[in-house]
């Protein structure tokens, strides 16, 4: 099942409209930066790719943190853009990441707490602000953008670090099942948080490098990827119902193995075995570190050909877990549009290996163009993206 | 089209771990909600839950599980990786629920759908910063810290139950509250329908009997002021509250031609569902009903059934005062004339709301119709509501015979599902 995609928006560590975050992909530009809004002096990553504009003011605030709400503002204006009319045939399907506890509101409940565990309730959790279960919940921005939208048809929430395709799978039954007649799928994701920065690093999976020696994604000396985050929306419908109005199509798969890791070779093959390969253009995970950049390229080249053009919005736009299927489905479906492709940012020296990875902005006929997301543990997100 | 079945189920609630004590402990009308007793919450303002009997949580002994199964999940334990209940919750239901269908290694193209908690974090994870310890975001931290992470990933369960069962499909993390467990339901009878999956192991599990997510809960107003175990009383005119379980089920759902092939007894045909939004508030359902009334209308047309055909409601029911007459409105809504006779039940009065769990526990109970001929009480409803003018079962189950039975289950946010079963025959 493909589906037309007839809106969409973004906030992302480049800017947050779509049209000026890939005319600087195009320009090779990368959102990495020491500067992360917290103090990271200790942290063996100390390179990140914040958002850098405040959400939008919102009565929601209150229930929201900040991802969830660079989220509800992207499903909002993708589905203004798209002209789509909510109801109870508009579905909404929403994706977000793993661990993220509001440490804000969180430790002034156990500062106090006595090491007993003692009196934990009069220390600290009886003061815990009465929202403050609403702002841990897991689909409250799925619950206030319906609520915002008035949508009230099929939904669901996914989890993970390949949450946003999940969540586009499940908005591609819906309305192959005819049970919606469009739908937003949304995802936000951080991993800019103090445990997952210390996590990914522990673990080798972020970069260690200061910003001047810092190597891409496919690069022969790449260390670990620049955490990042994003929050992106999509609006999508029947191709017959969307007609001229469709910016691109789309299909999805997802899959995944028993990897604690990140996923391996059969998960990545056969997930990209569920989509049609019939491309010249790959937007890869780039997870930079040179034997799973090598994997990847070698399942691409196997489902797409060796010579096909290798490119990678998380090379400048840093990782942004759960969103990152949907980023990559609206960044290479732009560029198409343009007939441009964006190149790895950053890219001085690639590894040898399949495929042509880009290192700078690079003209293109292709209609279509396939983008591969993997993340710990053991899963993996793919959409393809074509012209009308 | 492929149609969906149920081949195996796996259960952990109040009245222990195993359908089987899950569905003794429902046939005996028994109520399993009782004083917390795993951590002092005394100055809570609630101070009752369905808790997991505590013993059985680390007594391999009571699992009832292959040796291989038993084995990893108290290895897990000894190294501390569990120490988020429902991770624990969700491996034996899992393990239960593959040992019941007759799943082996032979069938690792299984995929899950599964659903875990109804917060953005795991927030029994940070119950140890209470007790003394502390988190260090240093360089050299003496706390591990990558094993925190992986403690609280929502797909870490996933990850666990597919390397103990080494299964490789797909798999799906389900984050949409109280209406998880269905939802996850749902999309694995959509992916065996449409031929995307033929096994799925899907379910979901929960615990917030925790300090830091039953304060959570308690600062939110949710349960119910009274500290006795019949707190909640669905559908009942005394109604004031929720209780909060914790739990587990799971099930194998995979294409019925595959069930053939292999032997398997299905326990259930799933024949639809559907879902739907409130679009209203995020702790407050919509007062006429009507999204619901829509989810359930949709499940029926799905499954390409008239109404008079459900002969049983298992009902979100959680005990509140909105929900109740709102769930009530909506059935008679969507089930129209029929609505009068058919039985309508919450099991939440004997366990608990198990919170994103609620939906998958509550299917497990909707077997009981098709495999001993008897529908589910409602523990502690004792006063007829007339603001719930539907045919609530009293606390004693009832024998009777149905071939269709339907489960809602509506979420914090306003998710509404709803899964409608048949007998297989």
């Amino acid at each position: 099942m493909k589906a037309a995609i007839t809106g969409w928006a973004w906030r992302t560590p480049l800017g947050p409209s779509v049209e000026g975050t890939v005319d600087k992909l195009l320009a090779g530009e990368r959102a990495a930066s020491p500067d992360l809004g917290i103090d990271a002096g200790s942290y063996r990553c100390q390179l990140g790719a914040p958002i850098r504009q405040e959400p939008a003011p919102t009565s929601q605030r209150k229930y929201l943190l900040r991802m969830a709400q660079y989220g509800l503002e992207a499903a909002k204006e993708a589905l203004s853009s798209s002209g789509v009319l909510a109801g109870e045939r508009l579905g909404v399907f929403a994706a977000v990441g793993g661990l993220r506890v509001h440490w804000g509101d969180t430790m002034p409940a156990l500062a106090k707490q006595a090491d007993d565990g003692q009196g934990a309730w009069e220390r600290g959790l009886g003061k815990l602000h009465p929202f403050w279960l609403l702002r841990h919940l897991s689909n409250n921005a799925h619950a206030l953008f319906s609520a915002e939208a008035g949508a009230r048809g099929e939904g669901v929430t996914c989890a993970g670090s390949n949450a946003g395709a999940q969540a586009l799978g499940a908005a591609l039954r819906s309305l192959e099942s005819k049970a919606v007649d469009a739908a937003v799928v949304f995802a936000y994701d951080s991993l800019l948080d103090p445990e997952a920065l210390v996590e990914l690093a522990a673990r080798g999976a972020a970069t260690q490098a200061a910003l001047p020696e810092l190597a891409a994604p496919y690069d022969a000396r790449a260390a670990g990827f620049v955490p990042g985050e994003a929050a992106v929306a999509l609006v999508l419908e029947r191709g017959e119902r969307a007609q001229d109005r469709a910016k691109a199509f789309i299909s999805a798969a997802d899959g995944a193995d028993a990897s604690s890791r990140e996923p391996g070779v059969a998960a990545l093959r056969r997930t990209l075995a569920r989509l049609d390969a019939r491309t010249a253009v790959v937007d890869g995970v780039g997870l930079a570190r040179p034997d799973l950049d090598a994997l990847e390229r070698t399942c691409l080249a196997d489902r797409v050909g060796a010579e096909s053009l290798l490119t990678s919005a998380s090379a400048a736009l840093g990782c942004c877990g759960a969103a990152g299927s949907l980023v990559q489905a609206v960044a290479l479906a732009e560029s198409l549009r343009r007939g441009l492709l964006y190149p790895i940012a950053g890219l001085r020296k690639p590894a040898p290996g399949p495929l042509t990875p880009i290192q700078e902005a690079t003209r293109t006929t292709s209609r279509g163009g396939l983008a591969v997301w993997a993340g710990a543990p053991g899963l993996v997100g793919a959409v393809r993206v074509e012209l009308p | 089209m492929t149609r969906a079945v149920i081949t195996g189920v796996g259960a952990v609630s109040a009245f222990g771990v195993g359908a089987r004590r899950l569905w003794d402990g429902l046939l005996a009308g028994r109520c399993a909600v009782g004083p917390l007793r795993s951590f002092d919450a005394s100055a809570f303002t609630s101070q009752v839950g369905g808790e997991v009997p505590p013993g059985e949580r680390s007594d391999p002994s009571s699992w009832n599980l292959p040796a291989s199964t038993g084995a990893f999940i108290a290895d897990l334990q000894k190294r501390s990786l569990l120490r988020d209940s429902k991770v624990l919750f969700a491996l034996l239901a899992a393990a239960e629920a593959w040992q019941s269908a007759g799943c082996g290694s032979k069938d690792s193209d299984a995929g899950l759908s599964i659903a875990y908690g109804m917060e953005q974090a795991f927030l029994e994870d940070l119950v140890p910063l209470i007790y003394g310890d502390r988190l260090d975001f240093t360089r050299e931290a003496r706390v591990g810290l990558p094993e925190i992470r992986i403690r609280s990933v929502f797909d870490q369960a996933s990850s666990l139950i597919a390397e103990m069962l080494g299964i490789t499909g797909l798999s799906l993390a389900h984050a949409s509250a109280c209406a998880g467990g269905a939802l996850a339901v749902a999309q694995a009878a959509s992916l065996v329908e449409r031929g995307l999956a033929s096994m799925v192991l899907c379910g979901a599990s929960d615990s917030m009997l925790n300090p830091m997510a039953f304060g959570g809960m308690c600062r939110l107003n949710a349960p119910s002021p009274r500290n006795s175990p019949d707190a909640c009383r669905p559908f009942d005119r005394r109604r004031d509250g929720l209780v909060i379980g914790e739990g587990a089920a799971m099930f194998l759902v995979e294409s019925e031609e595959r069930a053939r092939r292999r032997g398997a007894r299905p326990l259930a045909r799933i024949l639809g569902w559907g879902s739907t939004q409130d679009a209203y508030r995020l702790t407050a359902p919509r007062p006429d009903g009507v999204p619901a009334q829509r989810a359930m209308e949709r499940a029926l047309r799905r499954a390409r059934l008239a109404p008079e055909q459900v002969g049983y409601v298992n009902a979100h029911g959680t005990g509140t005062p909105l929900n109740d007459s709102a769930e009530a409105r909506a059935i008679r809504a969507a089930l129209g004339a029929s609505a009068d006779p058919i039985p309508v039940s919450s099991i939440k009065g004997a366990i608990g709301h198990l919170m994103a769990a609620s939906g998958a526990i509550e299917l497990a109970s909707c077997l009981l119709p098709f495999s001993r001929g008897v529908l589910p009480g409602t523990a502690n409803h004792r006063e007829r509501d007339p603001e719930c003018s539907v045919e609530v079962i009293g606390e004693a189950p009832r024998e009777k015979r149905v071939e269709v039975v339907l489960s809602n289950s509506f979420g914090f946010g306003g998710q509404n599902a709803t899964v409608i079963l048949g007998r297989f025959e």
